[in-house]
């Protein structure tokens, strides 16, 4: 499928949409576990928060009841009693457990009077001392020689001493850690899996899309008998196939009753008029008198013109409807028009036309021969058949990066006002014209079906300019480039 | 010579056998597919005319079965079909020239002549050309009346040539276009006119006997007696 892309990957709606796809889905996800994360951690802070209190109020009826020499073995005995019942994490190994739990009693004049911990409890006073304020709810409390803060409960003693139970939130941020780890590598792997199927799907499904549009844009430019291809699956891209199909169908039967109406038409008509031709050469090669074969050669004449006319008529009705069939070949359009000069110069002289074409080379198209020679024998008929004499004709041949441009413009007295946005209308004509109006309408109509455009128009200093755009075979490298040469006839 | 003329329409028929039998070929006709397989096989004919659209088969598909049982002589294909890939498919598979319909008689007879003549003689190319006191050297592509060289154009000098091959028998228009110039276009304007006119200028002066005729409404010949 991608073998089929010019463009890089970054440029395709596939990459486009799973990109947007990850980033909300990424974005999404992580907001849930902020909220669920916050959840965890509030409600863990609150279970040791009620623990704390809990055990501080206890520890100070022991503190209030016990006498003080034994105090201590008491208050050491329930320390160890909490560290290793509360302590919620076993797996730790090289920390000391009872750096986890301490109890500090204060005097009112922020003497230490009794500590049970690890260490000998000075920092611990210092840092609680260094809190301005006394509060009744636990709060968090950063210790020098701790890594991780402690989470302490104080009660005041009727002696006016506090005592500070404090328990070190190490195990607590931990399990959140944890948490958060665990949480990020799974929800990696699930974006980064979700992302690449995100993409493979887009771009299998918009693979279709492209082969379709690929098919149709192909049919459209060569052969209508072929179909897009159709997904076996009853999707919107299946109805889309389905519908450029049924569309195509009804194309191709009018394209086809099309051509059958003018075959028939041409041939019901052709026939005839050959057979009245034929008739009529056949008296005229007999013994006649210069006054009775006038009429006869005027006849033929006539009939000339007729069947010019149906000739003319019939391409315009197909080319307008697109249903030119085009054989395509390589051709160099700057010798094509050098064989038209070559052709034409001599009449144009007869009438007092000069003739001059500007042409840096050849240009290559990929046009039908037959039809090109009679794009340009049809604008140059026109140059003959309207521009008065001794004015200038020029054909201009030049190239744009994917086009051939060429130019005809003359210094005439231009196109009639009245023609105006008209110019490429069957049987739109000049007041003065002896032609039937279908010249510029089967230029327009040829040039269009090989993908070019035409315009007209009266150049600002008199004359007509007619501009035809076709376009390049692409990839076609142009030969050499000549010096620009300039044939002034 | 003997001709084979395949075609279905009556009007058609007569008048171009009649015209066949006034220039001197002996012509069979046949309206169907069928009628022109059998009379090719019981006779040798020097060319045939054929139509595209008959009655019971295509032509093209005529012409196809005719050259698969080894009969290769010249064909002239009658079209009433417009578009070119008919035609170019009716060359491709072993016609030999076309003409669509309407088409002139005199331009029938000069196609058929110059397939006739292509079939019967003739690879060698002559170098050098002699129609009564008109000389063509084609290797110097010179050309001279009387002993005077001609000062002609490269072009004029194709288009004489062209018209000295065929000497004494008539060209037209669309055969000068096609041969000379390498188009298939109908000009509404006398573009070829005016190049045979100034040829005749050069060649038909003063004190010469005209060579090129122009047949009205058909087109030239030159003179060859």
């Amino acid at each position: 499928m991608s073998s089929k892309t010019t463009n890089p990957i970054m440029y395709s709606a596939a990459w486009r949409i799973s990109l947007w796809a990850t980033l909300a889905f990424a974005i999404g996800t992580m907001f849930v576990f902020a909220m669920l994360h916050r959840f965890v951690a509030n409600d863990i802070q609150r279970r040791s928060d009620a623990w704390l209190s809990g055990e501080v109020a206890v520890l100070a009826d022991v503190a209030g009841r016990t006498p003080k020499d034994r105090l201590y073995g008491r208050v050491v005995g329930e320390v160890a009693e909490l560290a290793s019942r509360e302590v919620p994490d076993k797996l730790r190994s090289n920390s000391n457990e009872n750096d986890s739990v301490f109890f500090l009693q204060a005097g009112d004049d922020g003497t230490l009077k009794l500590w049970v911990g690890a260490g000998d409890g000075v920092p611990n006073l210092a840092a609680i001392r260094a809190r301005k304020f006394i509060s009744d709810v636990p709060y968090d409390l950063n210790v020098k020689g701790f890594n991780h803060p402690f989470r302490i409960a104080s009660v005041r003693l009727d002696d006016g001493s506090h005592i500070y139970l404090g328990l070190s939130e190490r195990d607590e941020l931990r399990v959140l850690r944890n948490l958060r780890y665990r949480f990020f590598c799974l929800w990696l792997l699930i974006v980064l899996f979700g992302s690449v199927i995100v993409f493979f799907v887009t771009r299998r499904m918009l693979g279709y899309v492209r082969e379709i549009t690929e098919a149709a844009s192909r049919i459209g430019q060569s052969d209508l008998s072929s179909r897009v291809p159709i997904s076996k699956r009853n999707d919107e891209v299946g109805h889309l196939a389905l519908t450029l199909n049924r569309m195509l169908d009804r194309i191709e039967s009018s394209m086809h009753q099309l051509h059958t109406i003018t075959e028939a038409l041409a041939h019901d008509l052709r026939s005839p008029l050959t057979a009245i031709r034929g008739k009529l050469e056949i008296v005229l090669a007999g013994d006649l008198k210069m006054e009775q074969s006038e009429p006869i050669v005027s006849a033929i004449d006539e009939l000339d013109r007729l069947t010019e006319f149906l000739n003319a008529s019939l391409d315009v009705a197909e080319a307008k409807a697109d249903a030119l069939r085009l054989s395509l070949s390589e051709v160099d359009l700057d010798r094509t028009i050098r064989a038209m000069i070559d052709l034409y110069e001599p009449c144009m002289s007869e009438k007092g036309l000069r003739m001059n074409l500007h042409s840096a080379g050849p240009v290559f198209i990929a046009a039908d021969a037959a039809l090109l020679h009679r794009v340009i024998a049809n604008l140059l008929d026109n140059e003959l058949n309207h521009l008065p004499a001794s004015c200038t004709v020029s054909i201009k041949l030049g190239t744009s990066e994917d086009a051939a441009m060429l130019i005809v413009e003359d210094d005439g007295p231009g196109f009639a006002s009245e023609i105006g946005l008209h110019m490429f209308e069957q049987r739109v004509k000049g007041r003065d014209s002896k032609g039937h109006g279908l010249g510029l309408t089967f230029v327009e109509a040829v040039v269009r079906a090989h993908g070019g455009s035409v315009t007209a128009s009266n150049r600002s200093e008199g004359g007509a300019l007619l501009s035809i755009s076709w376009p390049r075979e692409t990839g076609e490298e142009i030969e050499a480039p000549h010096s620009p040469t300039h044939l002034n006839r | 010579m003997r001709l084979l003329l395949v075609e279905d329409e009556p009007e058609i028929q007569s008048f171009v056998k009649q015209s066949l039998v006034e220039a001197g070929y002996e012509v069979d006709t046949a309206e169907s597919g069928n009628a022109a397989i059998q009379l090719a096989s019981q006779y040798a004919y020097h060319g045939l005319i054929i139509d595209l659209g008959l009655p019971d088969q295509d032509g093209i598909d005529l012409i196809l079965q005719l050259r698969g049982s080894g009969i290769s002589s010249p064909v002239l294909i009658l079209s009433a079909r417009r578009s070119v890939d008919d035609r170019v498919k009716g060359l491709e598979q072993g016609g030999d020239d076309y003409l669509t319909k309407p088409f002139a008689v005199a331009e029938l007879l000069a196609r058929l002549r110059n397939l006739l003549r292509r079939n019967l003689a003739t690879s060698e190319e002559a170098t050098r050309l002699r129609v009564l006191d008109l000389e063509l050297d084609f290797i110097s592509r010179r050309a001279s009346r009387g002993g005077e060289v001609l000062n002609l154009s490269p072009q004029e000098f194709v288009l004489l040539a062209y018209l000295c091959r065929h000497a004494g028998r008539v060209v037209t228009r669309s055969m000068l276009l096609s041969e000379v110039w390498g188009m298939r276009i109908q000009p509404n304007t006398n573009v070829v006119d005016v190049h045979v006119y100034r040829l005749r200028g050069k060649v038909d002066t003063e004190g010469h006997e005209p060579l090129i005729k122009t047949l009205r409404g058909i087109g030239y010949v030159l003179k060859d007696h």
